[in-house]
């Protein structure tokens, strides 16, 4: 017997404080000093955790062919999950890496709140929670948990999560767009007891079938989960019958300890200590849209400045001081969904190993400051589309540790990083004439940043999902009243540099058998980047739009057997509905919060390519010409942007690259370069007139004012930067 | 532990290894002697003969001075430029190109992918040597430049490489 397993007598809470105490006390998860399981015999010790990963991933397995849900069975939206009776992670499987320490708050506020007395937690309980404030990151990630118990012991919780592609909110889907405050988020299960005797409740079953647009989705989801977790549970208990409950015990605490250790290690390994710094925006545009009430009714810009200390011993310090407010919008975010983020940069870059759990979690640390958007200072605000802010925000995480990855010779590990992933919702009137609502999870395969050392992945990358898969167009089409008339690739919707970014892609769609379908788009900045390049490449392109044609002239042109759009097309001056359409075009910035469209009408939407790495004009032409031919990236760009000259064949319909002039072009640019720029101290000092006089547009003056309201350090480093007086503000 | 020698490491980080040895090499226990190894490749490649003390970028380096005053530690760009001490920000001793406008936006990012040049803009940091393109950021008008990294140079040798710096002359 040791320390870690003698604490049968105590209450869960008593053993959650105490499992804390060891943590300060020690500076080691449950007070865990040695790994003596694991230098003992570390056969034994692998065996088990093995054992437990591959229970993890075959209940998900399971799950997603029980799910009656296309964001489950075709994208793979869901992640199953072991935890030690204090909630914290041992194992997870494949899929949604955003949840390891997400589920991991929501059971500790059980424990915390006093769960064990009432309603009580017992054998055959099944607990269920979409509240971001409690332990989720926004409103459609609902995650089901159920005890483990071993001879009347508590031992563990088997969890699962699935992102729901309808809530029920004031708009249909699930990233409800236009919820302003909590309260038109959708249904909320805020820890609730949801089943007993393994089984689902049905005045629960009930509560979703009258306040779901779609309940099938999330109906199905939360039996696929329950089956999961049941499945894990009593994998579980066979297990533990083998190892022996002791044995079990220390040993998955080991495995978090040794989960804590292998970070710092990592990063002791990979990178370099020091202070690294980046930010990036957010462009919000809202103002006088349908449904936008009194209280958001502006549009809005966010700075999300980042600072990330590491220090000698390899601990990570995230400090978000200095981004703005929460906002009466769908985009803040809470604690447990800034793990979320946190996660799914650590599992795709450091903390990748089968041993993902809550160890990674101890050995970093975030400053996210009360009243931001990062950490709101009430439960009422609204988080239904966190994603929005908190991909942008782990984004820079993702470039700041990719700088220490070049500084110290891993440049294949260096990545540009995630970018957003804008989702379209809608719901109304389906094809088969009822009700139904859906969130379109093709976003699940968007374009990745740049690596160090080649390109981004084209239309195959999301951060949130690490398994992206834009699933099956057909699949789709059972779930909306459209028609796919195209998915194409977005050229130039990568960010250049030596290394380009993967570009995106776009979907076009022509509204079929229905008289009325609204769509409501999310995770959209608009006339500002959310993402960024590396030394020296160039963010890709995130000033949305959306294309809609009411009134087309579509049946005409099918009748006629004219020639029908497919996509935007590669003209960035005019799109091919334009071209070849007639109707009533319309293009809507930012989210599309619109009236209802109907058969015949056609809407266009693209989503995000990554960042570049690199001075674009180092790429290879033959890359250049490469990418061109492929339509990733237009002549016009590859001309102007990569310096490239191209030559044309019409008649063979190729190109291909004068290696001569391009030598002489890019000769040119650098002259250019040096003959347009100044040197920086020179516009330090002209800029520094125009930030005196505070002559910015509103929304750029009002990111100032609030910013330097809620931030004392950033108000003192902005004016230092620009030698401003102390009493300056904008 | 993995190891692997110089041409292995040139080609990778040139991006000219064949992508199956690539990505073997990014699913194996990293190399532990990766760093100096790295450093020698990139030392060959910089026109300078200062010693590399640490990468912070593509063509850019902290180095220790072998002129006057031997071995402080500056930023150099590969082509020599030299931008002052690593403890301040080496992009102030830079040369910038702001895209602000919108027939300098549209050379980029022409129509429907333009950005709003009262919302934000392009600051190209570019070496005034070379004209290398060494840094972009996009920020709103009026934000700070950002100082993307400062190194804890003496804990990185001291405590993780287990190497001692070159000393550096005491700055006043």
């Amino acid at each position: 017997m040791n320390e870690a397993v003698e604490n049968k007598t105590m209450t869960f809470k008593e053993q959650l404080l105490e499992n804390d105490r060891k943590f300060r006390e020690t500076g080691c998860y449950a007070g865990i000093t040695a790994l003596t399981y694991r230098e003992d015999d570390p056969l034994r010790y692998e065996s088990l955790h093995t054992k437990l990963r591959s229970m993890t991933i075959a209940a998900r397995e399971m799950a997603r062919s029980i799910s009656a849900s296309p964001g489950v069975r075709e994208v793979g939206e869901m992640v199953v999950a072991l935890y030690t009776p204090e909630g914290d992670a041992i194992s997870l499987s494949t899929g949604i890496m955003v949840h390891v320490h997400t589920m991991s708050r929501f059971i500790k506020w059980m424990i915390q709140n006093g769960y064990e007395e009432s309603p009580g937690i017992c054998p055959g309980d099944v607990f269920a929670n979409n509240d971001a404030f409690i332990g989720t990151v926004q409103v459609p990630d609902v995650m089901v948990v159920v005890p483990i118990f071993h001879n009347d012991e508590l031992v563990g919780w088997a969890g699962t999560v699935a992102h729901e592609l309808e809530v029920g909110g004031i708009t249909p889907g699930g990233d409800v767009y236009l919820a302003q405050e909590r309260f038109t988020e959708g249904l909320f299960v805020c820890a609730e007891k949801v089943g007993e005797n393994d089984e689902l409740r049905r005045d629960y079953l009930i509560r979703l079938e009258r306040n779901l647009r779609m309940p099938i989705y999330w109906m199905f989801d939360d039996k696929a989960k329950l089956a999961a977790n049941l499945e894990l549970r009593d994998q579980v208990k066979e297990l533990i019958d083998e190892v022996g409950l002791d044995y079990f015990k220390r040993a998955t605490r080991e495995f978090i300890e040794e989960g804590r250790r292998s970070q710092l290690s990592r990063v002791k390994q990979l990178m370099v200590p020091g202070r690294y710094r980046g930010h990036t925006f957010y462009g919000h545009l809202t103002e006088g849209k349908p449904g936008i009430l009194p209280l958001g009714d502006e549009n809005l810009l966010y700075s999300i400045p980042l600072e990330l200390d590491v220090g000698g011993d390899g601990q990570m310090h995230l400090d978000f001081e200095g981004t703005g407010s929460w906002g009466y919008h769908s985009m803040n975010c809470t604690p447990a969904g800034m793990d979320g983020g946190l996660f799914v940069t650590l599992t795709q870059s450091m903390n990748f190993e089968g041993k993902v759990n809550d160890g990674a979690w101890l050995a970093t640390d975030m400053n996210l400051p009360s009243g931001t958007w990062t950490n709101p200072d009430r439960h009422t605000v609204a988080t239904a589309t966190s994603w929005a802010l908190l991909l942008p925000a782990f984004g820079i995480f993702q470039r700041l540790i990719s700088r220490g990855f070049v500084s110290r010779g891993f440049k294949e590990e260096a990545f540009v990083g995630q970018v957003n992933s804008p989702m379209v919702e809608m719901g109304g009137q389906s094809q088969y004439g009822s009700q139904f609502g859906m969130a379109m999870f093709e976003c699940s395969a968007a374009g990745s940043g740049a690596l160090g050392i080649k390109d981004g992945i084209d239309n195959g990358y999301v951060g949130w999902n690490p398994e992206s898969d834009m699933g099956n167009m057909e699949v789709w089409e059972q779930g909306i009243p459209m028609l796919y008339l195209g998915r194409s690739i977005a050229a130039d919707s990568g960010g250049v540099g030596r290394n380009r970014g993967g570009t995106s892609f776009t979907s076009l769609w022509l509204v079929h058998n229905t008289d009325e379908v609204t769509i409501a788009t999310s995770e959209h900045s608009s006339r500002v980047f959310d993402n960024a390049g590396m030394c020296g490449g160039y963010p890709a392109p995130t000033a949305h739009r959306h294309f809609t044609v009411r009134n087309s002239n579509m049946k005409q042109l099918i009748e006629e057997q004219k020639p029908l759009p497919h996509s935007l097309g590669n003209d960035p001056h005019i799109t091919d509905l334009e071209r070849l359409v007639e109707g009533d075009q319309k293009e809507v910035e930012g989210p599309h919060i619109d009236r209802p469209l109907q058969s015949g009408d056609l809407f266009a939407h693209s989503y995000n390519g990554g960042g570049g790495y690199g001075d674009p004009i180092e790429r290879d032409p033959l890359e250049v010409v490469r990418d061109v031919e492929n339509g990733y990236v237009t002549a016009e760009i590859a001309q102007r942007a990569h310096a490239v000259v191209l030559e044309y064949d019409e008649k063979r319909n190729t190109w291909s690259v004068n290696k001569t002039a391009t030598e002489a072009r890019r000769e040119e640019v650098r002259k250019s370069r040096l003959s347009k720029a100044m040197p920086v101290e020179d516009w330090i000092e002209s800029e520094r007139e125009r930030v005196l006089e505070g002559d910015f547009v509103t929304e750029v003056r009002k990111m100032y004012q609030d910013t330097m309201s809620i931030s004392n350090h950033f108000a003192t480093e902005f004016r230092e930067f620009w030698n401003l007086p102390d009493d300056f503000t904008m | 532990m993995a190891s692997y020698d110089h041409e292995v490491i040139r080609d990778l980080i040139d991006g000219q290894l064949p992508w199956q040895s690539t990505k073997s090499m990014m699913s194996q226990y990293k190399d532990d002697d990766r760093f100096f190894k790295y450093i020698d490749i990139l030392q060959e490649r910089v026109v300078f003969n200062d010693p590399i003390l640490l990468p912070i970028g593509e063509h850019l380096y902290i180095v220790a001075k072998k002129s006057e005053p031997q071995g402080e530690r500056v930023v150099k760009c590969s082509c020599g430029y030299e931008f002052g001490h690593y403890t301040h920000n080496w992009k102030l001793h830079a040369v910038i190109n702001v895209r602000n406008d919108e027939e300098a936006v549209a050379e980029i990012y022409p129509g429907r992918h333009s950005y709003d040049p009262e919302w934000m803009e392009i600051r190209e940091f570019i070496c005034p040597g070379c004209a290398r393109l060494l840094e972009v950021e996009a920020a709103a008008p009026g934000y700070p430049i950002v100082f993307d990294f400062l190194p804890y140079l003496e804990t990185f040798y001291r405590d993780w490489l287990g190497k001692e710096l070159p000393a550096e002359p005491r700055r006043d």
